[in-house]
Order: C-alpha cells, then sequence, then structure tokens
C-alpha cells in the first residue's frame, strides 16, 4: 500500500518520477509498452489523453520504482510537460533516428529541462526506431532479456542489468533510413551531461538499458529528498530523516473505512 | 489533435485552482470530454507555487494586470545578509514558495477525495506540529543564545500535555478539562443542545470565561486553535467551538501526535497539479495561457434550442470552441459583477534558520513536523485591538526550501500597509528571538482577496447564465476549507445528472499498469 515499503522485497524501495517528451510519432508510448509490458504494437494510434505507468527496476542495492508520465497527444499544446517535468527526477528525451526534426525538438526539450525542471534531474536522450536503420538488431548484442516482471516476488534474480552497451559512435551512416548519425547526437549528448542511448521500441533493443541506466545516475541524495536538492548536511530536527516523517494517507484509509465517513 | 476548436466539448472548465483541478478530474473519469484552461502560463491559479524566478515574474503580472487575479500590491525584497558567513539564498529553483500553503486536518473531505480516487499515491504527506502563541512578555534571558520557542508558549495537543504543561495552573488545568469533555461529549445533538442552552454568537472568550471559568491565560491558546482571523471580541463562540473541536478530533487520525498534514513542494499547489494530471490521463485536455475572452449562452432560445453545445466560447488564441458547460472562478469567465472579497496581508519570507526548537515531537512515535503554526495576537505586535497574526513556518522537509531554511508564511486580515507593517513585527520578532544566526533572506508581500474562513457570505456556485457557472472567491483559511469538496461535487452533480451514481463522486480504480501490487 505504502510508495516506500516496498512490500516483500528486502532492498530499499524509492519511487522516481519520470517525465517522457519529445516530438509525436517518435515512439515514446512504444518505448514505455516495452519496458513496461514487453510489448509492441505496429501502427499504433497516437496516444489519447496523456498515460501514466509504473514498472519496477531492481539494481543491486536497490528497487526503483518508475513512475512514468507520458505527455502524449497533448504535444501540440505545450501544457502537460511544465507540470510533468515538475519535481521529476528523471526524463527520458526521445527522438527518431530517422527523423533529423525531431532531435531538434529533442534538444528544445532538454534546453527547456535545464531551464525549468528540477537541478538535478536526470536526462537520457534516446534515438528510437534503430529497427529502421541497417545496424538495427545488432548494436545490444542480438537478443535482449526481457524486461522485469511486475511485482516484487523476482527481485531475487531480478540483477542481470550491466547497462555496458552504450551506444558507442562507431555506427556509420550508409544507405538506410538513419538520417541522424550516432555520432551527431553522442556527442550533443556529452556536450549536455545526457545520457544517451539508441533503442528500438520494436524490436526492444535497449529499452531495458535505458531505464537501467537512468536508475544507475539518479543520485542518493535525490532519492531521499524526492527530489535533486543540495542537501547541506542533517537537519537539526533529529536523527530520523524526512522519509520517515512522511505520512501514510493509506493508513486513514483503512482506518476511516469503517466509521463510512467518506461522501 | 491539432485545433481546440475541431470538436465541442461536454465542459470547459477555466483556471487551474484546486477547484477546478478536483472538477476536471472527476468528470474526466465520467467520461465527460472536459477542455481544462488557464489564463496564466502556470498552473494554479491563485494557489500556483513558484521558483523565486517564477515569483518575480507573478509581481510583474499582478502589478501590471490588477484586477485580472484575487491578487494586489505584490513586492519582492531581496535582503542582503550582513556579513559573509551568514546563509545565503540558494537557487531560484531551489524554492517551492506557495501562495495556497494551507494544510489539511486529517479528517478533511479532501483526503477522503484523494484515496478515494487513488490520487494520493502521487502526494507525500508531512505532519503539521504543534501550535504555538507568542507571549505578551519578552523573554527573560534575551541576547542568550537564543531559541525562538522561548517567546512563545505551546499549546497543549492532548491530555497528557496539558497535565504536563508546567505554566498551567492545577485550577485552569481543571476548568480546560471541563471545557474539552463538553465539546468532545457533545455529540450529534449539538446543535439543538448549544442553541437552547448556550449564547454561541457572543465571543468565545465570555463564553469560556461564563460558562466554564477558563481563565484568561488559556483563552489564546483555544482561540489559536480555531484559526480565526479575526480579534477575540470579534470570534464568535459557535465559529471558535466547531473549529477546536474539529482540530481535537482530527489528532491521531492519521498516525500519533499530529491532526494535520501538509503537501510536499508547495501544499495546495502540488495536490492541484497532481489532479491536473490525473485528469489530463484520464483525457481532459490542458491548454495554459489561454483564456475565455468572452462567451455566449443561446439562452434566448433555451426552450427550443436542442442543442447539446450551446456556449461559444472565444478563446484569447483566437480560436472560438462550443461546449455544453463552463465553470471556472470568477477572474476565469468574463462577467460584468465583481464578487465580493475581503483583502487580507499576506508574506512569504525565506530565512536562514530551521528553527528548531519549535518543531518537537512530542508524542511517542510521532512523525517529525515539517510546519507548525505560530500566533501572535494583536498585543504582541503593540497593536492591541487588530486581529491576530499567524505564520506557518515550513521546514526544509516540505520541499519548499533548502536545508537549514524555512519559509515563513504570514497572514493577517488587515490588507495594505497596516497589515504588511504587522505581518513584518511578527516575523522579525521571531528572526530575534532565534538568535543573530537567523535572518530573513527573501520576502514576498502581497494582499489577496477571498473569503474569510469567519462568517461572510454563503459558499455556492453563482450562475451566470443556465449554462456558465462561477465558484466564490477563494478561501482565505489556513486550513484547506471542506466546503471546497461540496462545490466539486455540486459542479460534477450538475454536468453528469443522473447518468452516473452520486455516490460514485471521486471513487475510481487504479488504472492497469499503475498498482502497487
Amino acid at each position: 500500500m505504502s510508495d516506500t515499503a516496498g512490500g516483500n522485497a528486502p532492498k530499499p524501495s524509492s519511487s522516481v518520477k519520470l517525465v517522457l517528451l519529445g516530438e509525436a510519432a517518435v515512439g515514446k508510448s512504444s518505448l514505455v509498452l516495452r519496458f513496461v509490458n514487453n510489448d509492441f504494437q505496429e501502427n499504433k494510434e497516437p496516444t489519447i489523453g496523456a498515460a501514466f505507468l509504473t514498472q519496477k527496476c531492481t539494481l543491486p542495492t536497490r528497487t526503483i520504482k518508475f513512475e512514468i508520465w507520458d505527455t502524449a497527444g497533448q504535444e501540440r499544446f505545450a501544457s502537460l510537460a511544465p507540470m510533468y517535468y515538475r519535481n521529476a527526477q528523471a526524463a527520458l528525451v526521445v527522438y527518431d533516428v530517422t527523423k533529423p526534426s525531431s532531435l531538434t525538438k529533442a534538444k528544445h526539450w532538454v534546453a527547456e529541462l535545464q531551464r525549468q525542471a528540477s537541478p538535478g534531474i536526470v536526462i537520457a536522450l534516446v534515438g528510437n526506431k534503430l529497427d529502421l536503420t541497417n545496424d538495427g538488431g545488432e548494436s545490444a548484442g542480438g537478443s535482449r532479456s526481457p524486461p522485469l516482471e511486475h511485482g516484487s516476488g523476482e527481485d531475487e534474480d531480478g540483477e542481470e542489468e550491466e547497462a555496458n552497451d552504450v551506444g558507442g559512435g562507431e555506427l556509420p551512416d550508409s544507405g538506410d533510413a538513419r538520417k541522424v548519425s550516432t555520432r551527431e547526437a553522442s556527442s550533443y549528448a556529452e556536450e549536455e551531461g545526457l545520457l544517451f542511448f539508441e533503442t528500438s521500441a520494436k524490436l526492444g533493443t535497449n529499452v531495458v538499458d535505458v531505464f537501467t541506466a537512468i536508475a544507475n545516475a539518479i543520485p542518493e541524495s535525490s532519492l531521499k529528498t524526492g527530489r535533486g536538492t543540495a542537501g547541506a548536511g542533517q537537519t537539526s530536527l533529529g536523527n530520523r530523516s524526512a522519509e520517515d516523517a512522511r505520512v501514510n494517507l493509506g493508513e486513514r484509509n483503512a482506518a476511516t473505512a469503517k466509521e463510512g465517513c467518506a461522501c | 489533435m491539432e485545433s481546440l476548436s475541431e470538436q465541442p466539448w461536454d465542459v470547459i472548465v477555466a483556471g487551474t485552482g484546486l477547484i477546478q483541478s478536483l472538477l476536471a478530474l472527476a468528470l474526466s473519469r465520467s467520461g465527460k470530454k472536459v477542455l481544462h484552461l488557464d489564463q496564466n502560463s502556470h498552473y494554479g491559479g491563485s494557489e500556483a507555487a513558484f521558483s523565486l524566478d517564477e515569483a518575480a515574474e507573478w509581481v510583474q503580472q499582478i502589478n501590471q494586470h490588477p484586477s485580472r487575479t484575487p491578487f494586489e500590491d505584490a513586492t519582492i525584497q531581496v535582503l542582503r545578509p550582513d556579513s559573509d558567513n551568514q546563509a545565503k539564498l540558494a537557487a531560484s529553483r531551489a524554492y517551492t514558495l506557495s501562495l495556497s500553503p494551507y494544510f489539511l486536518y486529517t479528517r478533511s473531505e479532501l483526503i477522503s477525495v484523494l484515496i478515494s480516487s487513488k490520487v494520493y499515491r502521487q502526494l507525500e504527506f508531512m505532519a503539521v506540529g504543534s501550535w504555538w502563541v507568542c507571549s505578551s512578555k519578552e523573554p527573560d534571558n534575551q541576547g542568550h543564545d537564543g531559541e525562538a520557542k522561548q517567546l512563545f508558549h505551546r499549546v497543549p495537543g492532548n491530555r497528557e500535555d496539558i497535565f504536563s504543561d508546567g505554566q498551567i495552573s492545577m485550577k485552569a488545568k481543571r476548568t480546560l478539562m471541563r471545557f474539552l469533555r463538553h465539546i468532545s461529549t457533545n455529540g450529534d445533538d449539538e446543535e439543538q443542545n448549544e442553541l437552547t442552552d448556550d449564547n454561541m454568537s457572543e465571543p468565545f472568550t465570555n463564553y469560556l470565561s461564563t460558562k466554564f471559568g477558563v481563565p484568561a491565560e488559556l483563552h489564546r491558546p483555544l482561540l489559536s486553535l480555531s484559526l480565526s482571523q479575526l480579534n477575540e471580541q470579534q470570534t464568535s463562540a459557535s465559529f471558535a467551538v466547531a473549529r477546536v473541536k474539529r482540530h481535537l478530533a482530527s489528532i491521531g487520525a492519521l498516525g500519533p501526535g499530529f491532526g494535520a498534514v501538509v503537501s510536499k513542494y508547495g501544499a495546495g499547489s502540488e495536490i492541484l497539479q497532481v489532479a491536473c494530471r490525473a485528469s489530463a490521463v484520464g483525457g481532459a485536455v490542458y491548454a495554459l495561457d489561454t483564456a475565455i475572452e468572452s462567451l455566449a449562452d443561446d439562452v434566448g432560445d433555451e426552450v427550443t434550442s436542442d442543442s447539446k453545445y450551446p456556449v461559444k466560447v472565444r478563446l484569447s488564441n483566437g480560436e472560438t470552441v462550443s461546449s455544453g458547460l463552463v465553470f471556472g472562478s470568477a477572474w476565469d469567465v468574463p462577467s460584468e459583477e465583481q464578487p465580493n472579497c475581503t483583502k487580507v496581508a499576506r508574506s512569504i519570507t525565506i530565512a536562514s534558520s530551521s528553527f528548531a526548537s519549535l518543531f518537537p515531537v512530542t508524542v511517542e512515535g510521532a512523525p517529525v513536523p515539517a510546519s507548525v503554526v505560530l500566533m501572535f495576537p494583536g498585543d504582541t505586535l503593540d497593536s492591541p485591538s487588530s486581529p491576530p497574526v499567524y505564520l506557518q513556518v515550513h521546514s526544509s522537509d516540505t520541499g519548499d526550501c533548502p536545508r537549514q531554511q524555512s519559509v515563513i508564511y504570514g497572514s493577517i486580515s488587515i490588507a495594505g500597509s497596516e497589515g504588511q507593517a504587522l505581518l513584518e513585527r511578527a516575523v522579525d520578532r521571531l528572526l530575534q528571538a532565534e538568535g543573530p544566526e537567523a535572518s530573513a533572506l527573501w520576502s514576498l508581500r502581497y494582499t489577496q482577496l477571498g473569503r474569510l474562513a469567519n462568517g461572510g457570505p454563503a459558499c455556492s456556485l453563482h450562475s451566470h447564465s443556465s449554462h456558465v457557472f462561477s465558484f466564490p472567491p477563494p478561501s482565505l483559511d489556513l486550513a484547506f476549507e471542506d466546503q471546497t469538496v461540496d462545490l466539486v461535487k455540486e459542479a460534477w452533480v450538475h454536468v453528469v445528472g443522473s447518468s452516473v451514481p452520486h455516490d460514485e463522486f471521486m471513487i475510481f480504480e487504479d488504472r492497469e499498469g499503475t498498482s502497487d501490487e
């Protein structure tokens, strides 16, 4: 019931708010669908309404529960994003490797995040639709491990993520549908201090790796305070951290249901 | 979707204050096509929260466009610390300064709604700790390594507290217990009882002395629990008793040692944004920077008109959209009539101290509080006949500011320079009592228009035509006003009619893929 209690998992568990940004039709929702359900829909309709999904990601020392906010379908009005990236600890900025204008749009989002979002936000730049290029299935070594299962029962053996195959700069341009070179995007990502991946939501290439890399990049301090404010040591309010001080509204759920005070 | 006018809307909700955001959520999850607008480029309207830079922009907006929002006379002061080793202001985004710092009593209707709608999963709540009343005497050892609590008397929060309080005489304790027993046992038939037995329209303080013999020294602590925004003589027993009762009944409902909670990252502002996000997931479409410029309702033909979308709304982006109904605040829905408002002075001060002594954990197992309430009666600010100043101090645990700093939210129901002077005096007394390390780093002062908790006009939906409605002006209460939820429900019922059972208001299942299990 509680966000932070982590069910039966022995590892500390934290929620991470992640916002998904990028031009329409670059495959944002497909990436999340692949990550959350290990599923892909060809010719998916544009998402109507925004979307909210959660998925756990198990690291050697802790479990991260991603709360994923997708502005889907409402990019045109640019009104959801400010609310979505407020207090977000991570952002996935997606472009389409076959569409240069989508990288330009992605750069706008990165600039806006750097200007407006929490100072410690972890940003990953993701070039999707790698399956439409010649180097499609290869870059991540063929088969990908399926995403982690739902629930916390599988946590014990959920440590297969190595996150070692970040898309390098070695992929050459060729006669395929690729219009954005890996080098161009990765050097931009390096300049701006972003994580960088090329993915295929269709094949599953690198999808889990993106989320694992983000999970690893979230600073501990930001997990404790819920956002990336610089902490100058312990408060003088006693030894207990703010984490302990949170009030669980779920408690009242049980307590007051009997009294029938809910309208 | 390429344009807002592509389709007609069941409902247009104008303004993204909490009341509108809850309505948009309720309607979007009841299958209605909702367009949710805000004239500003930020969420929250009169309940928004800002970084330092955003606050500066907001001040400019307020002063350039008076009467577009329920605010006036906003100013910012950036204060330079005296010496280099003193704490400094952090980066703009390290702060979340809230125009709606209200807390929620633990039995609030809003909490029920947040739970039943599952929206609470995206929120973090912290406990509101002690209530403190400024004493009229100067602290004995001033200048000694100060601690703010010397200036205040902590209001006892429960029986044990009352018995262990060294400053209250035995006799006074007995009268207090009698009063508390009376109001806690006085159950459902209270109103009849009180109407016949007691004169509940007399001042609360008279009621305490004549009926229970509660000595004057205890009047102020009890008044502070009522959060009355009027002075002692104007605060009626009927008002204060109900609210002291609410205060006491709330303690323990969500855990030991506290009766109220405050949402992290900007209090009311965070709650409404979470509601808007959930509403967007439910299918509502959001457009900021988009005001209603004018609207026309074909009321003339109402009997004959069979249009489902009779309201034509002209938006500031040049589009004209059709809608079945329109709801908004009085500042979002164009109208000839001005709502009837009270003005109060408010201030937000960033202080270079954590005021640790004001945040004790008073009950075993209670969470560390993140917010406390300080009341300064008029005479403690050399203005005996004025209403009290309330300061709500938010620690960094609220996420409103960096560690070792606090945000002090002040309010008094006197507008203009007189009110601001009293607010400033109260903040200065607090800072001085804490010691030389404590100073104000930044402050925002403004006048807010709205409704006081004490009395005032009835709080109901105002209809401009049979399809256009506005909500009453915002509540100026320190605690969240539960009637807000009733208003949301009233508006929701108006839209859904009999198509949805009314007891399903705001009761939603978790969406696929989002539960914790």
